[in-house]
């Protein structure tokens, strides 16, 4: 008899594992004022923290008594993208949430867990967007997130350094580079700002991604890992870790390491995206006014291009509620509206899918962005949004491993690969 | 004999009932649910596909993988041994009431109460190559030819992250100072009296009656070596090129690329690792542990 009551629980608990792995989830109606919940990082110190939160009452006082937004605060990223995976994992998404637009994320939209835009955003409430970033949304006919915050990361120069060596004006090709980077090594300064650590290796990740652009062109992502253009374009950013080009913490630097160098006036060249306008306004005023944009260096056939990407995208929990599937969407209108995107853009400095004007009442360094983004002769998007999270994690591992001669840049593109399988 | 009544019995099933049912919801559940998703190619919202063995046959084909399960072993080993014998040696010493004991007890067992993402930031910040404190240092005292990127070179990536941990000794220090501290008196002062000298009034005495708990603090430091996560994630994240990596990085990665299957093929690998490891430690110390306790 205690045998069989000890078998029976062990079945039990095997079993409901494995029934709730197997399980779907149900429906839900709702009575009475609309609740949302929106979990989201862009709190705290994020540059959109205010914006977002004053853009959120506002909608919520427009609203009251039908629809109400609550703001669950999470500032870490990562750390809230690992907590978004857990629940969607688990079938419980957060009414409304941040998306991460890349690959490993996309896989949600075969479930369905995500509330689908596609009709709504195919009338009217499309033409408030910039067409290319509802398709690169859009996947198997069905966008399933709502395009918002985009980047695009030229190259940040610090000026005062480059007219230290004689340079006015950022340099054009890779030759110009190495020589500009000669010079400043000769003046004491560090070249570049680089980083093998953090989730990505950003900063490195970013050049890569450029340096890729320059000898690949506007398609360069359509080619497999296997083509020769990721090898060579490593043995350029291995150049960028050689000879002193960039500082000595930055194998195993985070972005912390890579920006702070930047910020402290110890680098000549850095690249982030308009998102981090707001920080160097606000922590190095110096290094703000000094800073001018900029393509990155011609390496290949092309040149003046951009890595330009969606950076977040707005996503929900599906729902078979009709009241809560039309707050939602209420919503995400309110969020993507051109005058309270402008109004977010201008006090964060981030830049956004849907088509508005910045007027000339903006930070300058916003300014250099958009002229970036206009002057820009193609854009592809970075590295990161073109593979798995396996081969981004692996990214930073393998650029150390050849940074510090432990791979060639042929192994270095083999971990790639072998992370992508 | 004790003969339980048949109330006894009520009372005991009702008192055990929350506990067996907080341990079945929160450790057998999971465990259940870790085990039968281990063997399924499931990506948390794909249809999950039973394939056997064949994440646990990609994760120990993996370079990295095998790294990290050989860094495991050296936590593992680190831990066990070297923390718990530098706790043991500075336990001894504060056992025998040194002047200002009291303080150096609090101030070794400090780090304890401190988060570990802080203490893990000092030494990121410490072991910087550009403006950490040790390479300044090492230039102040003229041996600039010793710095190095501590936490971003191959060679000392691994042994930056373990001293930082190894020398955070409070806790079984704690442990062994109390039972030190318990041993009475009279052994030592008959010793005294047979003309035993320090080391060997600790070799003959301190020591065999240390060993039960010096066992115990064993197999709890290996088991922290062997599920190591936080300081190695803090301070490196693994890198550079995978040199630092442990089987909790790789499972966090893995869980990152919500790839469940392999994800949990990983803790699965470590929960059984885990039962090897604590079985052979019972079973290599349990001699020395009786004969320690015959001993006392």
């Amino acid at each position: 008899m205690k045998r069989l009551l000890v078998v029976l629980t062990l079945v039990i608990f095997l079993a409901v594992p494995v029934a709730q792995v197997f399980a779907s989830g149900a429906g839900e109606a709702s009575t009475g004022e609309v609740v949302l919940t929106f979990p989201t990082f862009w709190v705290g110190q994020d540059s959109k923290s205010g914006p977002i939160a004053s853009l959120v009452e506002k909608f919520n006082n427009e609203n009251a008594g039908e629809i109400r937004v609550l703001i669950e605060p999470n500032p870490d990223t990562d750390g809230y993208r690992d907590k978004l995976n857990a629940q969607l994992a688990s079938g419980r998404a957060p009414d409304i949430f941040v998306f991460n637009p890349d690959p490993t994320s996309f896989q949600y939209y075969d479930s369905d867990i995500l509330m689908d835009f596609t009709d709504e955003l195919a009338g009217a409430w499309g033409d408030d967007f910039v067409r290319s970033y509802i398709d690169e949304s859009t996947i198997g006919g069905r966008t399933k997130t709502v395009p918002y915050e985009i980047g695009i990361t030229p190259i940040w120069y610090n000026m005062n350094l480059l007219n230290q060596v004689g340079y006015s004006e950022p340099p054009a090709t890779w030759d110009d580079f190495m020589a500009m980077a000669d010079a400043l090594k000769a003046a004491g300064v560090v070249p570049t700002s680089q980083m093998t650590g953090g989730s990505n290796a950003w900063t490195s990740m970013l050049w890569y991604s450029h340096i890729i652009g320059s000898l690949g062109g506007p398609n360069v992502w359509d080619k497999p890992l296997t083509d020769p253009v990721y090898v060579e374009a490593a043995e350029y950013l291995l150049q960028l870790y050689t000879d002193g080009n960039t500082t000595r913490d930055a194998v195993g630097g985070d972005a912390g390491v890579s920006g702070g160098h930047f910020l402290a006036g110890d680098t000549a060249a850095f690249i982030n995206g308009p998102w981090y306008i707001g920080r160097i306004r606000g922590d190095a005023p110096a290094i703000h006014a000094a800073t001018r944009l900029a393509a990155a260096p011609q390496v290949g056939d092309y040149s003046g291009h951009q890595i330009g990407f969606l950076l977040s995208n707005l996503a929900a929990a599906n729902t078979s509620d009709p009241r809560k599937r039309a707050a939602v969407i209420t919503f995400m209108k309110f969020m993507t509206d051109p005058e309270n995107v402008t109004s977010v853009s201008k006090a964060a400095g981030s830049l956004f899918a849907i088509k508005y004007e910045l007027g000339g009442d903006i930070d300058p360094l916003q300014q250099e962005f958009v002229r970036a983004a206009s002057d820009s002769t193609f854009a592809i998007g970075h590295f990161q949004s073109q593979y798995p999270v396996a081969v981004v994690q692996e990214f930073g591992q393998a650029l150390g491993a050849m940074a510090l001669g432990e791979a060639t840049p042929e192994e270095f593109v083999e971990m790639l690969i072998a992370a992508n399988r | 004999m004790i003969v339980q009544s048949g109330s006894n019995r009520l009372g005991i099933i009702l008192f055990l009932t929350p506990v067996i049912l907080l341990f079945a919801v929160y450790f057998v559940y999971p465990l259940g649910f870790v085990f039968v998703t281990s063997t399924l190619d499931w990506n948390g919202v794909s249809t999950p596909e039973f394939i056997g063995l064949r994440n646990f046959i990609d994760n120990f084909q993996n370079h990295t993988f095998q790294k990290s399960i050989r860094n495991n072993f050296i936590w593992l080993f680190a831990l066990g041994f070297g923390q718990i014998t530098l706790a043991a040696g500075v336990a001894m010493i504060l056992a025998r009431r040194p002047r200002g004991w009291r303080f150096l007890r609090t101030a070794y067992f400090l780090p304890n109460v401190i988060s570990q993402v802080a203490i893990a930031m000092m030494w990121k910040a410490l072991y910087n190559a550009e403006y950490g404190a040790l390479n300044q240092f090492l230039e102040i005292i003229g041996l600039s030819g010793w710095t190095h990127n501590w936490l971003g070179e191959i060679g000392t990536a691994l042994p930056a992250v373990l001293i930082q941990q190894v020398f955070y000794i409070g806790y079984f220090m704690i442990i062994i100072l109390a039972s030190t501290m318990s041993i009475p008196e009279s052994f030592y002062e008959a010793a005294q009296i047979d003309g035993a000298n320090v080391f060997q009034q600790e070799r003959y005495i301190t020591l065999p009656m240390l060993v039960p708990i010096l066992v115990t603090s064993t197999t709890l430091a290996m088991a922290y070596g062997l599920r190591h996560f936080e300081a190695t994630f803090l301070l490196t994240d693994g890198g550079p090129a995978n040199s630092t990596s442990v089987m909790g990085i790789q499972l966090y990665k893995m869980l990152k690329s919500i790839d469940y299957g392999h994800a949990n093929a990983t803790g699965a690998t470590l929960v059984i690792l885990g039962i090897i490891v604590i079985v052979v430690i019972r079973s290599t110390f349990g001699r020395a542990v009786n004969a320690g306790e015959a001993e006392q």
